[in-house]
């Protein structure tokens, strides 16, 4: 069963090199079609993987092989409940990314070859993330996914301001170029003292050879590449102009998956390889995170554009995320873990529904949309209700569980860490909680209620148009892609035990003790 | 039988009526409505009365600390709690077939009433915190889509952003007090909080902390004294829906969660000292801004915050049977009243009081039953709401004559004072709607369809003859004696001075010009309508401070971006000259260096420069 890793990791690889040598003359038609059947058979892979791992702790379908002898390097791939979870959120995006290709919800510039094949790659270098239990394969393919993500945002970006998304693509290659090669330096430390880059033996060790400082320093450094992906408050600044500006594909999957390779990659290296480091260091990172939570939510009311907003509410939920995991608790990491999930879900669907509003209006500036989306398109405004109901967190729906279980562990933090810290963090955090109800019915307000205005004058104007009524509709097509977010909403809101169940035991198992 | 069928049946019958199409949405509606309140019936007629909690673990997630279970529990609280959801929703959607027959956006709205008496349902029977608090929620979200269900109007959707973000800034304390209460007793199962509290395994400083938190939501909720101000302007809403949730069932959710964690409460004086001032404060404010209003269903609304904190009086010394008898009575005859001022709405097209008039001759069915609504909320026998009223009355002073606490002074006289602004604010809002002469032009009125007038009929019964749950007070506490919750020589002369009250009301509009009595208020009249100014004092101090800091946070941003984007060139730079420089020197200092630089790129090139 060893192999089924590697499969599943080659498998978005392979339809990316099937795609380069596709005929020429038809590929651009062909390609999200092709694009669509390789993900979905890759999702299909990660659902078998997913069952053949179980729900028990320890990692399963582990395959171990020497790669750079010299260096010490090996091929190690893994899965457990940390990571099954997320590399069935990066197949089910991707495969539900390429369906919205298939029908027009793609950039209407061509080149869907080069874009689809781009995608394929990205996925691979998440789904390599995900799995990689070796600090160096880890990092090669971390690194992977920087590349084509440049790309979709420069190339496939806002149509209407090209050296706008040129700008953005850069600065979010720039910065977390220069995060990754941080952290690179501190995998260099660790190996420098450990003598290996494996993280299963790493863990095992639980730091030990290496000294103090150096852990200080190793958990700086590892803590600072992963935060910029995160992104964590000050270090946030490359994603809301890189989501604003990239194709609805390109924010689907930074947000759903590409941000949760940095608190991913806490929770599986930076916790257990350094964690004498990890502890110095926590109360900061929840300091930082609550300071996001705030920032993000004050951010959120002042935005006028529905997909930079939708940018900026990330940074407000990863500031959960990061919050949990400063905790050092299993309950802080099962929430983080399990808010990683509903993130994906939720935000995912969230730019999905932007996307769609920006490909019908040519904007995505709240005040051009024209008001009254209830009336005018009651089934795509439905939708975005509850998108937007799940995203402040309703109990009920999967956005409450990870956020709720993260400041419970807040409040009960592991007794080495400053529990007046925490609480103060904890209490912010919930302030944030309301400020983020506030900006998600204020876009209620503006986009879905009040007397239907014509798109593309200002909210001022009455009189409805009669023109914008028919088109604006979401299409059945947009309604099934959308639906599967939708179900796991609910599903992980009235059930947060089936993601639990299999987060769960991992996490224990690796953390029960204290991290 | 679990009681998750109540629950379950709604939230899918919810699904169904969505996307039933709007000509089988009234009939589908209605009958899931049925078919709940007879589930209702079959959970919580065996339990009656009953202090054992029935309870029903079905599932268990495990967090990493103490477990969430899916368990719900039926005792005479909740059973009682269940008929009084059921009910009313049932009613509701009956009347809505009729109160909304033209209206195109009804399998939203009667989907979203399904899914809020789920909610209630689930609130009511829950046995462990988060499942509660779930129910909790989904109301809030329920209420906050059917405030804003005509969205077009502008106070519609103001009032639906102030009703669901005021609930969810207390909601956030709730949550912190399920953390201390169930981390202190290692379970989120409610009834075995209340267990270690009556086994005394609940500190003081635990159950303090705790219960006063919780009553952060529980304030929200209720719409108490600090929170209050967002019912009233909540009323924008369906008035069927203002009935259901804005009366009957979730704004008296957090008098219920209080009364199901009477234990702890008990345990804490401190935490009931606060309730008893927050609801002596609530009580006689909103009654008087009741006294001052136009909008009849502003009236209500006040009269329900003010009825409200009359029952966390009773919870806060100590009269548990009182505030459940006063919790079903007053939404028997709140949801009344707002159902005949839906009948109004529907007659007249306003409920603005001084466009209305002489309508006992058009609408004598809605008349009458208005009155009985009215005689029951001022406290006149032989209603249900003379009971209700003399037993909080009567732990009122119990508290204060017997056990000569300050809380029970508090609360007895400010229950007497609200007791005779009720009067005069209720006598007032009957006789301007009703008598008098019609106003001028307009169409006609006609009285309300028979769908209407039905559930109408109903509660006007229910309230009439609810007085006779003073024989059986075992059903509202279990254990009680006949004649425990009643108090004859406190009674009669309250009776008697609501009456004087009454007489005096209804004789100032007699005379006044303007058949307004609240003439007599002087220059305290306008104080009163403009709410004391908590709004703009509000406003001042949350929203306006929030939206500057919210544009000082986007101007931070813009100016950090360009300072970044030129600092990660220039580090860029570095790095590279700091790479040559590592191939001989050490990899510590090279480390050191790298992340020096990192930080400071961050902080002091982004912050500084900006």
């Amino acid at each position: 069963m060893s192999w089924l890793l590697p499969l599943l990791i080659a498998t978005p690889a392979a339809g990316a090199l099937i795609l380069a040598f596709w005929p020429r003359n038809r590929a651009d038609r062909d390609a999200p079609m092709a694009g669509l059947v390789v993900s979905a058979v890759a999702f299909g892979l990660s659902v078998v993987v997913a069952l053949a791992s179980g729900t028990e702790a320890g990692f399963q379908l582990e395959q171990e092989r020497v790669w750079i002898e010299p260096l010490d390097v090996s091929w190690h791939v893994g899965i457990d409940g940390i990571s099954s979870p997320l590399v069935l959120l990066t197949t089910l995006l991707g495969a539900l990314c390429m369906a919205s290709l298939l029908r027009g919800g793609g950039p209407r510039c061509g080149g869907e070859r080069a874009l689809v094949a781009m995608l394929l790659l990205l996925e691979t270098g998440v789904i390599g993330t995900f799995l990689a239990l070796d600090l160096v394969l880890f990092f090669v393919f971390f690194e992977l996914v920087l590349v084509p993500m440049w790309f979709v945002i420069a190339w496939w970006g806002d149509p209407h301001d090209e050296p706008g998304r040129r700008r953005a693509a850069s600065v979010f290659l720039l910065l977390t170029v220069i995060g990754s090669a941080v952290m690179l330096a501190g995998f260099l430390l660790v190996y420098g003292y450990a003598g290996t880059f494996d993280v299963v033996e790493l863990a095992e060790r639980g730091g030990e050879g290496i000294p103090a400082t150096a852990q200080v320093v190793a958990a700086l450094a590892i803590g600072l590449g992963l935060a910029v992906k995160t992104p964590m408050w000050p270090l946030h600044i490359w994603l809301p102009d890189a989501h604003a500006k990239a194709p609805t594909v390109g924010s689907v999957l930074l947000a759903g998956v590409l941000l949760k390779m940095g608190t991913y990659g806490l929770v599986r290296v930076w916790l257990p390889v350094v964690p004498d480091g990890a502890r110095d260091v926590a109360p900061y990172l929840a300091v930082f995170a609550v300071i996001g939570i705030v920032y993000g939510a004050l951010a959120c009311l002042a935005q006028t554009d529905l997909k930079r907003l939708v940018a900026y509410s990330s940074v407000g939920h990863m500031g959960f995320i990061l919050l949990g995991i400063s905790t050092l608790t299993p309950a802080g990491i099962n929430g983080a873990l399990f808010a990683n999930i509903a993130h994906g879900v939720i935000t995912g669907l969230l730019f999905f529904l932007a996307g769609a509003l920006k490909d019908r209006y040519e904007t995505a500036e709240m005040a051009m949309l024209g008001r009254g989306l209830y009336g005018r398109s009651p089934r795509l405004a439905g939708v975005l209700a509850v998108a937007a109901v799940a995203s402040l967190g309703l109990p009920g729906l999967a956005g409450f569980w990870g956020e709720m279980l993260t400041l419970l562990a807040a409040f009960d933090p592991i007794a080495e860490l400053p529990r007046a810290t925490y609480l103060v963090c904890m209490a912010v955090a919930g302030v944030g909680a309301v400020l983020t109800a506030v900006y998600f019915v204020a876009v209620l307000r503006q986009v879905c209620q009040g007397e239907p205005a014509p798109s593309g004058a200002s909210s001022t104007a009455a009189a409805p148009s009669v023109a914008s009524v028919v088109s604006a509709e979401a299409t059945r097509y947009e309604l099934v892609v959308w639906a599967p977010l939708v179900v796991l909403t609910v599903l992980f809101g009235l059930a947060p035990g089936l993601l639990l169940g299999v987060i769960d035991p991992s996490v224990v198992a690796m953390f029960g003790g204290g991290a | 039988m679990s009681p998750l069928w109540v629950v379950a049946v709604p939230a899918a019958g919810a699904v169904a009526v969505l996307f039933g199409g709007r000509l089988r949405a009234p009939f589908l509606s209605s009958v899931l409505g049925g078919v709940t309140w007879v589930l209702g019936l079959v959970v919580a007629l065996p339990a009656l009365g009953s202090d054992q909690l029935q309870t029903y673990a079905h599932a268990s997630v495990p967090t990493g600390t103490t477990e969430v279970t899916l368990a719900l529990g039926v005792d005479g609280l909740a059973a009682a709690g269940v008929l009084l959801a059921t009910s009313v929703a049932f009613a509701v959607l009956v009347y809505s077939v009729a109160y909304l027959a033209e209206d195109p956006r009804y399998p939203s709205y009667a989907s979203i009433v399904l899914i809020f008496t789920a909610a209630m349902n689930t609130v009511v029977l829950a046995d462990d915190f988060f499942v509660m608090l779930v129910g909790w929620e989904v109301m809030g979200a329920c209420s906050y889509f059917l405030i804003s269900h005509h969205w077009e109007r502008q106070d519609a959707r103001a009032g639906a952003v102030k009703a669901f973000v005021m609930t969810r800034l207390g909601d956030v304390g709730l949550l912190f007090g399920i953390f201390v209460l169930g981390l202190a007793v290692g379970s989120f199962r409610i009834s075995e909080v209340n267990a270690a509290a009556v086994a005394g395994d609940l500190s003081t400083t635990q159950a303090t902390v705790g219960m006063l938190l919780i009553l952060c939501g529980v304030v929200g909720k209720s719409s108490q004294f600090p929170l209050h101000t967002w019912l009233p302007d909540a009323m924008p809403g369906p008035t069927p829906i203002s009935a259901l949730i804005h009366a009957a069932t979730m704004v008296a959710a957090g008098v219920y969660l209080i009364a199901r964690l009477f234990d702890v409460l008990a345990v804490s004086a401190a935490a009931q000292a606060v309730l008893a001032v927050i609801a002596a404060i609530t009580m006689v404010l909103s009654a008087f801004f009741a006294l001052a209003q136009d909008d009849l269903k502003r009236v209500l609304a006040w009269s329900t915050v003010s009825q409200l904190a009359y029952m966390f009086g009773a919870l806060a010394v100590g009269g548990y049977g009182a505030a459940v008898f006063h919790l079903l009575s007053h939404g028997a005859f709140k949801a009344l009243l707002f159902l005949c001022a839906g009948s109004v709405a529907h007659a007249t097209g306003t409920t603005s009081m001084a466009r209305l008039g002489g309508l006992h001759r058009r609408m004598p069915v809605t008349s009458v039953t208005m009155l009985v609504g009215m005689a029951a909320l001022v406290g006149l026998p032989p209603l249900v709401g003379f009971f209700s009223k003399d037993a909080v009355l009567g732990a009122y002073s119990d508290a204060a004559l017997h056990d000569v606490t300050w809380t029970g002074w508090l609360v007895f006289c400010a229950g007497l004072v609200t007791m005779l602004a009720t009067a005069a604010y209720a006598t007032r809002a009957w006789v301007l709607v009703f008598t008098g002469p019609s106003p001028e032009g307009g169409r006609v009125p006609r009285e309300a369809p028979m769908l209407m007038r039905g559930p109408l009929l109903v509660l006007g019964g229910l309230t009439a003859v609810g007085g006779v749950l003073t024989l059986a007070p075992q059903v509202l506490e279990p254990g009680a004696t006949v004649g425990e919750l009643f108090h004859p020589w406190l009674a009669m002369p309250a009776a008697v001075a609501v009456m004087v009250v009454v007489l005096l009301t209804y004789a100032e509009a007699w005379r006044a010009e303007d058949r307004d009595p609240s003439g007599v208020l002087g220059r305290w009249r306008p104080v009163l309508a403009r709410e004391a100014g908590f709004d703009p004092a509000y406003d001042r101090l949350f929203v306006v401070p929030t939206h500057w800091s919210a544009q000082g946070v986007v101007a931070a941003d813009r100016d950090v971006v360009e300072p970044y984007v030129r600092g990660s060139v220039s580090a860029v730079r570095g790095a590279g000259a700091a790479l040559r420089w590592a191939q001989n020197g050490n990899v510590q200092v090279y480390l050191t260096v790298v992340v020096v630089g990192a930080v400071a790129m961050a902080v002091v090139v982004g912050a500084v420069v900006a």
